[in-house]
């Protein structure tokens, strides 16, 4: 009991203003709602702080500095001399642009009339909410509620992680000096694009690799692309590590997350959580609490910020009372090796299992002049589709922004595209997405750019 | 160490039983090595191995049943595929199924895999906000279905006619609204699933491969009635509702013990009749989704009020779907309860593999002739379907006759009563 404990009424209170969050609050107040969202650090969440955006933003500048100290350069005819690089610049300027973004969604968030709130919120019971911060103890009485409160690295037993010797990859992103050797164990997007660019910064890397394969799931032969990159920068990758085992220090772990819910009193509010520690929600992002919603890595779905994206509208449109749900047929995968790889709905093997008959085709970027102009010939399309009615069902890709082409594909498979479709329709030429069209041949048979074997 | 679990098996079922592992521990299957085969109600799964690994410990064994969620059996790897999301835990299916989405820890989660409904996203979204369940939807434009066609469907559906209500004949009976001429008919299809299609399976089985005949026949109710109103408070007290089918069932049970043709089954392959030892009886319910055969196990060895708690409990699990595979199978004989929905008689359809089926239809008072007079007596109709190779009319109606004379004379039971 605090003496003096006033309590506001809010129409809608976000818990949370990473992207779950700051999107539902913004999309809330589009709708006519009036808004308030608590959030103990900076706008923008994990993903934009200390997550997604760093990450890539450090890819960019490591992929730079690496170029200039390739022989590719020199190819073209570029001379370079003595390039070199500032770590302590190279933070800067990445927190520039964390800043930046961070900045401008702080903007939109008050430009929506939402009010933002600096603190840390529990629950009190199942309308009320309490937040702390250094205004003080706040008390919130809400008419709905969208829980966005995110996730935290997934701990290992015995291992607890210092930002020193046994890192996160957040941690790993803010060190303030390179080490020499730095050690990787993980699987994933997270664990092969920090290892990546480590590697292109000069630090000697490891990567420990638990079970048969890197990004379990993915067609094996775009991974073989993916791995002969990883090579070339020098990185060592062991398979079937076992995190236990392996000495070397210091280790980034990405070993999946957790739901950060421990805090929120769930209990309090009567909130169920899921099997898998996450807030338990129908299609509509409810709780088992219809007037409280949860969206993002919070409800232990797959962490991604684009489902944490539509799910925070999702929620906003759903207790603004529109039948609205979340179900994406598929959700696009990037990971931002050199090459880069994305992929999104079946791999040949996941249709056939499904119950499908599978047609297949592929396509070297060897074969793209696109690729070629860019000065690369590492990479492939390949496209997975029914046999029966030549719908696409999944696609990989592995070469130059990849990542960015894969949005044409997860449309054309949301919409029920079939080959045809894809294959009648014009691509800019020289392309990196004639690619696609050609796999799209390749599996109808009759690609130009490359010799039938079929 | 990586637990395989049993994952959900989808279309509301919660069990599946091991029928045989094909590897044992010490193993090491590589991925989606098919490791086991399972079944879940009358479809064989195969299931793929989730990891490459050695196999440690197999906690299910052959022919036990393990419920969703247990863990199957235990390899020695480590493996982040769950947390990478590529780990698809869905047994592979003989027959493709449709997966739900689930929010599970797959970044490239699928709707359905076949039947596939081709919507573009805005028209899933007007579906969704509409109510409309795409798969009722018929598509217009060259399999796809546009939004128009989701605003017909939605219209259609609110349109629809209401039915007729007919009040008794003491008031004065009130009809609803006049039929809205519906827009021009369009032809629906919706693809057979989940029970419906097991039900139309086994349906199909039974009808071509057994040559059903039916004997029908009377049985004078009053006997019985008045046996019920008897008993029926002392059930109370015991906190028993007391209806005809436990009655029934054990009247029943004598006349199976006379006539052992009756519970048996013909091994179709060997060409042997298996006499039944045991007396389960199948006891046909309806559910939501359809018809539902639960069984009450051992019926022999039940009393009345045994029977009627456990029929209790058994109507209860088919209306909400809860009922265990144990539960829904190996029934000796089944019996119909077609008078509980106002039925009369009928020919039923024998639950494969048995060799008859016992419908019993709606106590009514009907006029019969006794003695040279009409009297009004409450009859009870009987229709018993059975399997003509093993099976003559005159042992049907001879098994109709001795039940209808129990029926008449339940008193008889005390006879052999232990």
């Amino acid at each position: 009991m605090v003496v003096g404990d006033v309590t506001t009424a809010v129409d809608v209170l976000v818990l949370g203003a990473g992207p779950g969050g700051y999107v539902a609050a913004i999309r809330a107040a589009q709708l006519g709602r009036v808004v308030t969202i608590v959030e103990q650090g900076a706008p923008g969440g994990t993903c934009l702080n200390r997550g997604c955006i760093p990450l890539k933003a450090l890819l960019t500048s490591s992929e730079r500095y690496y170029q200039t100290r390739s022989s590719e350069l020199a190819t073209m005819g570029i001379a370079t001399e003595a390039v070199s690089f500032d770590w302590a610049t190279m933070q800067a300027w990445k927190q520039g642009v964390v800043d930046r973004l961070s900045e401008g969604v702080r903007r939109l968030i008050v430009g929506n009339r939402a009010e933002y709130v600096h603190g840390t919120g529990w629950f009190i019971n199942d309308r009320e909410v309490r937040v702390e911060g250094e205004h003080g103890s706040l008390r919130f009485k809400f008419e709905h509620c969208v829980i966005a409160t995110g996730a935290d690295a997934a701990p290992i037993a015995h291992l607890p992680y210092d930002g020193k010797d046994i890192l996160t990859p957040e941690q790993a992103l803010q060190l303030s000096e390179l080490p020499e050797i730095l050690s990787f164990f993980g699987n994933d997007y997270i664990a092969l694009e920090l290892a990546t660019l480590f590697a292109r910064l000069g630090v000697k890397v490891k990567l420990y690799v638990p079970g048969e394969q890197l990004l379990p799931g993915v067609e094996p032969a775009a991974l073989r692309l993916v791995q002969a990159g990883l090579r070339k920068l020098g990185v060592q990758v062991s398979m079937k590590a076992s995190i236990e085992q392996i000495h070397e220090r210091p280790i980034v772990v990405s070993n999946g997350v957790v739901p950060r819910t421990a805090g929120l009193h769930l209990n309090d509010a009567g909130i169920k959580l899921s099997e898998n520690g996450g807030i338990a929600v129908n299609s509509m992002q409810q709780s088992n609490i219809p007037h409280i919603y949860a969206v993002g890595d919070c409800t232990g779905g797959p962490a991604f910020a684009t489902i944490a994206i539509k799910q925070g509208k999702v929620a906003a449109e759903s207790l603004s009372g529109q039948r609205v749900q979340f179900a994406p047929l598929v959700t696009p995968y990037v990971v931002h090796t050199t090459p880069e790889l994305a992929t999104v709905g079946y791999t040949a093997e996941e249709a056939t299992r499904a119950g499908y008959k599978v047609v297949s085709g592929r396509f070297p970027l060897a074969a793209n002049g696109r690729a070629l102009t860019l000065g690369t010939d590492a990479g492939v399309a390949l496209v997975v589709a029914s046999a029966d009615d030549g719908i696409l069902l999944g696609a990989t890709l592995v070469g130059p922004r990849a990542g960015d082409i894969i949005g044409q594909v997860t449309l054309a498979i949301e919409m029920g595209a079939t080959l045809t479709d894809l294959a009648e329709i014009l691509y800019p030429h020289p392309g990196l997405s004639e690619a696609l069209q050609e796999s799209v041949e390749n599996t109808l048979g009759r690609a130009i750019h490359v010799l039938a074997m079929k | 160490m990586y637990e395989f679990k049993l994952a959900d098996l989808g279309e509301g079922m919660h069990e599946a039983e091991i029928v045989e592992w094909l590897i044992k521990v010490g193993d090491t299957p590589k991925l989606d090595q098919t490791i086991a085969r399972v079944e879940t109600d009358k479809a064989i799964v195969e299931l793929p191995a989730p990891v490459s690994g050695k196999v440690s410990e197999i906690r299910v064994k052959d022919g036990e049943t393990a419920k969703v969620g247990d863990v199957l059996v235990i390899f020695e790897t480590t493996t982040l595929a769950k947390e990478n999301g590529k780990a698809n835990n869905a047994p592979a299916t003989t027959v493709p199924a449709s997966t739900a989405a689930t929010n599970g820890q797959s970044p490239k989660s699928q709707t359905q895999s076949r039947p596939r409904v081709l919507a573009a996203p805005a028209v899933r979204r007007l579906a969704f906000e509409l109510g409309v369940e795409l798969e009722h939807v018929t598509p217009s434009a060259n399999g796809r279905i546009t939004l128009e066609d989701v605003k017909t469907f939605a219209e259609r559906a609110k349109s629809a006619p209401e039915p007729v209500q007919f009040a008794p004949a003491s008031v004065s009976p009130t009809i609803s609204a006049p039929v809205q001429s519906a827009p021009p008919a369009q032809d629906e299809r919706q693809p057979l699933t989940g029970l419906r299609k097991r039900i139309a399976e086994h349906m199909e089985r039974s009808w071509r491969t057994i040559p059903h005949a039916t004997a029908f026949g009377d049985a004078d109710g009053g006997a019985l009635i008045a046996m019920r109103e008897a008993l029926k408070p002392v059930a109370q007290q015991r906190s028993v509702r007391l209806t005809y089918m436990p009655i029934l069932i054990k009247l029943l049970i004598p006349v199976l013990k006379e006539f052992p043709i009756f519970n048996a089954s013909l091994d179709e392959e060997r060409r042997e009749i298996i006499y039944k030892r045991s007396y389960h009886i199948g006891v046909a319910t309806d559910s939501p989704e359809g018809l539902l055969v639960p069984v009450l196990r051992d019926a022999d060895r039940l009393t009345i009020l045994e029977i009627a708690g456990k029929l209790e409990h058994l109507i209860e699990g088919a209306r909400k779907r809860t009922l265990s595979l144990p539960e829904l199978s190996g029934s000796t004989f089944t019996l119909n309860n077609v008078g509980s929905f106002g039925g009369g008689s009928g020919t039923p359809i024998i639950n494969h593999p048995e060799v008859a089926i016992l419908a019993v239809g709606r106590l009514q008072e009907k006029a019969i002739v006794q003695n040279g007079a009409i009297v009004a007596r409450p009859i009870m109709p009987l229709a018993l379907s059975f399997d003509h190779r093993l099976i003559d009319g005159a042992m049907a109606g001879r098994f109709l006759a001795r039940f209808s004379e129990l029926i008449e004379n339940p008193q008889q039971l005390m006879l052999d009563m232990r």
